[in-house]
């Protein structure tokens, strides 16, 4: 589905960099020992900004939740509709939850529990690429 | 001249802190309403200042106090959850005529702004205290009962007016129509979910982990537009006074699965205006007072780009124990609860949080609750205001509604005894509460 | 031969929130002139009807906006056609092979174009 390209800002460079080189990072506060996603300026726990630093996810996942769209605000998604968007829980830090559209899972069949693997999909506008989910056989 | 906002030390945030310390020193008492809209039709007179002033003359008259007497305004700025204005965009042709125009161009139109409604107010002589509760009406509730507590203002309104202007809220304009996205929703916006889906997605948790479905909200959908259709200040009421049925529920159209088209909220235009007081000033208002037993807030977690079900029964536990711990009650006590539900399907993680007419239970049995009688003739009121689902946007029906069942005058008044309520909005990890009470705390 | 036409109501019809540009008086002439009519629309059914029966027009269905594939199953028709203002009316009426006008393209009732068509068949 043609997603929408995000435009990186100073904040959020390192992990679209890294999305394009095919890789997942994340915030890591040093001092809480804890991931954060969405980047934020400091660590959200503890305040420090000076204990953050990005580094590499395992890519790993499980499907902790999902819905089926048929009414999206986004325009470029409308023709794919229904889709799955699907909530995944990294195995790294299981509170941190991203969001996919599980390609290849059939719409409405999404095995919630199951495990997944990170995947990189370009979106047409700019070709960033973003992460994305598939389920692991 | 911009006014301060709430300081965050007035905000009972964390457990521990016991009563709370102005318990028995404010009350509520007079409520006003404006009529409600769709969407603007851009006359100066159906604006949503002029809805704002409308209803804080009403709130005014309903108190049965002269407006002199009037010394503080808390205002809830903000006037919509969707897009706005530009705020620089100047006003509609004739504005001036009928109103003074503050510094601020949008001002009455898109935001409320306490210069501007001072200005067209000339009434309100004595006004010294003048706060912003952003974002929710339910700040603004908290700080001007924290400030009537602390001494600041004697009497004080609180207002909150929306606005809801032609088009479409959010669907394909704006952000949503661009092959770009940018800003801090970039990081789930792409995926293109509804307002309502972050909801849907905590829900389906919700349903997986106890064993429940979507069809047994029904009872709660019809309960709701049932409450609101007995309140001849809601939309619903005025404008659409259709009732729904079970199978206009269960038969609806999903927008994210598993949430319906009837599970979301309709923005409108309306007005709300309070009046807080002191007990001893409240003997000469011609409502009863109603009394503030605590406030509580919660902020949320910010983990991941949408919360979990752990974060927001986390988050609607310790809710409710920090209003219990700062009234001195406890779910017991409440005759009826009035938390949010715009959206419809994240309404019993606040009712959950309160353990709202549990038998022992802690989690996982609202939407059994949901199936038993939970209408304003039984045991376990729900929602009896009717909320957004019952009345349109607002964010601030249950409130008002806790007051009126406190009062005793309720357009959909619990057939037992009120005596002691809860209202709080918006979202479960994100939320400020308070515990009414038709008497002073012993 | 029959030909079927849905009405989304709100953006479309006259009396719509917010009003569309569709009369009632055109779906009566549609109605009268054999056509199989209706509506299509996030409003409650049984409102939908009461509106339809205050206007005096006996339509032939009222069901809710995901409904087409219904409609579709209930009447045969040779040509089936919604009308609506928004991408999820044309979404769901190109799903089930419905052609679709939008609210501003119907002020001009294309649909007697129909007719003259019919006409030529014969
Ligand atoms: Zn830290």
């Amino acid at each position: 589905m043609p997603k929408q390209s995000p435009i990186p800002d100073e904040l959020d460079k390192p992990f679209y960099d890294a999305c394009n080189a095919e890789r997942l990072v994340a915030q890591y506060c040093t001092s809480c020992r804890r991931y954060q996603f969405p980047p934020r300026p400091r660590c959200i726990r503890c305040g420090k900004d000076t204990a953050v630093e990005w580094r590499p996810l395992s890519g790993r996942g499980r499907i902790i939740s999902r819905v089926v769209v048929y009414d999206t605000p986004t325009s470029s998604l409308i023709p794919g509709q229904p889709f799955n968007v699907a909530a995944i829980a990294l195995d790294d830090e299981p509170e941190i939850i991203m969001l996919s559209h599980l390609p290849g899972t059939p719409v409405d069949q999404v095995p919630v529990g199951a495990a997944v693997e990170v995947i990189f999909e370009t979106t047409p506008a700019t070709g960033q690429k973003v992460p994305e989910w598939r389920v692991i056989a | 001249m911009p006014h301060p906002v709430v300081p965050r030390e007035w905000f009972r945030n964390k457990e521990g802190l016991g009563l709370w310390e102005g318990r028995g020193k404010v009350v509520a008492t007079g409520v006003g309403t404006s009529p409600t809209a769709r969407r603007w039709d851009e006359k100066p007179e159906t604006s949503m200042g002029a809805l704002t002033i409308l209803a804080i003359r009403k709130a005014i008259a309903d108190a049965g106090i002269a407006p002199e007497e009037i010394d503080g305004l808390v205002l809830t700025p903000e006037s919509t959850t969707g897009i706005s204005k530009d705020p620089n965009t100047p006003p509609p042709p004739g504005w001036e005529k009928h109103f003074k125009m503050a510094s601020f161009p949008q001002a009455g139109i898109t935001r409320g702004d306490i210069d501007w409604l001072l200005l067209n107010m000339p009434e309100l002589k004595n006004v010294k205290f003048m706060m912003n509760g952003p974002i929710c009406m339910s700040v603004s509730f908290v700080a001007a009962a924290e400030a009537v507590a602390r001494g600041l203002t004697k009497t004080c309104l609180v207002a909150r007016g929306w606005h809801n202007l032609a088009g479409r809220y959010y669907v394909g304009v704006g952000a949503s129509a661009l092959n770009t996205a940018s800003g801090r929703f970039k990081y789930s916006s792409i995926w293109g979910l509804p307002a309502c889906g972050t909801t849907a997605m905590v829900f389906e948790e919700y349903c997986r982990k106890y064993g429940k479905s979507h069809d047994q909200m029904a009872n709660f959908v019809v309960t709701s537009r049932r409450n609101g259709l007995m309140n001849p200040d809601g939309y619903y009421s005025q404008h659409r006074p259709e009732m729904i049925t079970v199978e206009d529920y269960l038969t609806a159209r999903w927008i994210a699965k598993p949430a319906n088209i009837y599970d979301n909220d309709l923005p409108i235009m309306a007005a709300l205006a309070v009046v807080f007081t002191t007990p001893e000033r409240a003997r000469d208002h011609k409502q009863k007072p109603v009394y503030i037993l605590s406030h509580g807030q919660t902020r949320p977690e910010s983990m991941g780009v949408v919360p979990t079900l752990e974060q927001w029964e986390r988050s609607t536990d310790r809710m409710g124990r920090i209003l219990y711990e700062g009234a001195g009650v406890g779910p017991d006590d409440l005759d009826f609860e009035n938390m949010y539900d715009g959206f419809t399907l994240f309404h019993q993680f606040h009712l959950e949080g309160l353990r709202y007419a549990a038998r022992g239970e802690k989690r996982g049995y609202a939407l059994d609750l949901y199936e038993t009688d939970i209408s304003i003739e039984g045991p376990n009121p729900v929602s009896p205001s009717g909320g957004n689902n019952g009345n349109g946007r607002t964010r601030w029906w249950n409130h008002r509604d806790s007051i009126l069942q406190l009062q005793g005058r309720s357009p959909s008044q619990i057939r037992k005894k009120a005596e002691i309520g809860v209202s709080g909005a918006p979202m479960p990890d994100s939320c400020d509460a308070l515990i009414w009470s038709a008497k002073p705390p012993v | 031969m029959a030909f079927l036409i849905s009405f989304d109501i709100d953006g479309t019809m006259e009396f719509g929130d917010p009003p569309g540009g569709v009369t009632v008086e055109m779906v009566r002439r549609a109605k009268e002139l054999g056509f199989i009519v209706g509506s299509c629309s996030d409003r409650f059914p049984s409102w939908q009807k009461q509106v339809w029966d205050s206007h005096g027009i006996p339509v032939d269905f009222w069901v809710a906006k995901h409904m087409l594939p219904d409609v579709k199953a209930r009447f045969q028709a040779e040509r089936y056609v919604h009308i609506g203002d928004r991408d999820i009316d044309r979404q769901l009426a190109e799903q089930v092979g419905f052609h679709f006008w939008w609210d501003y393209e119907a002020v001009a009732e294309p649909w007697l174009a129909w007719l003259a068509w019919l006409d030529d068949q014969r």
